[in-house]
């Protein structure tokens, strides 16, 4: 049986290059952080596919780690945009 | 084989957003832009098999550098004015 995971991976890794599209013709800020936020969310897809590829329980933790601070680093830039950051 | 093709749209991705953070003249833009360098880039330590020098490379230029920019735009200029 083929193993269907780095497959997989590979379409992530083109919706994140499709991703980068907008994020290069993006007319304002707000489109280039959505940008940003599908990337993000299709990098920690794609770790935990590659964790499954490789057979490593420690790379899933990788991924928790960036889940946390993806979304940190969202929340800081659209309280910019939302001008209420102190 | 397909392991290196992936490889290879993520060594074009980060070459994509290199570009674009070079050519921006909105700087959260282009603070946004070496955010996705930044994800990109450790996604290529992982799949290297390095995965330490992915959580520091995730803790410091996704989460840290990020912010810390988006505190220098905020006290300075959004846009880059003067320059061609």
């Amino acid at each position: 049986m083929i193993e269907p995971w780095i497959p997989a991976v590979l379409v992530l890794v083109v919706l994140i290059a499709l991703a980068l599209v907008r994020l290069a013709a993006g007319p304002t800020a707000p489109d280039r952080v959505v940008a940003l936020d599908v990337v993000n969310t299709l990098t920690i897809a794609a770790m935990i596919l590659l964790a499954i590829a490789y057979g490593e329980v420690i790379f899933v933790d990788v991924a928790i780690v960036y889940a946390l601070l993806s979304f940190v680093g969202t929340l800081y830039i659209a309280k910019y945009l939302g001008g209420d950051l102190p | 084989m397909i392991e290196e093709i992936v490889q290879a749209v993520v060594l074009l991705g980060l070459v994509a957003s290199a570009v674009a953070i070079w050519r921006f003249k909105d700087l959260l833009a282009a603070a946004v832009s070496f955010g996705v360098f930044s994800f990109l880039l450790s996604l290529e330590f992982y799949l290297l098999q390095a995965p330490d020098v992915a959580i520091a490379e995730a803790g410091i230029g996704a989460g840290l550098t990020t912010a810390i920019y988006i505190v220098a735009i905020r006290a300075t200029e959004r846009t880059e004015e003067g320059s061609a």
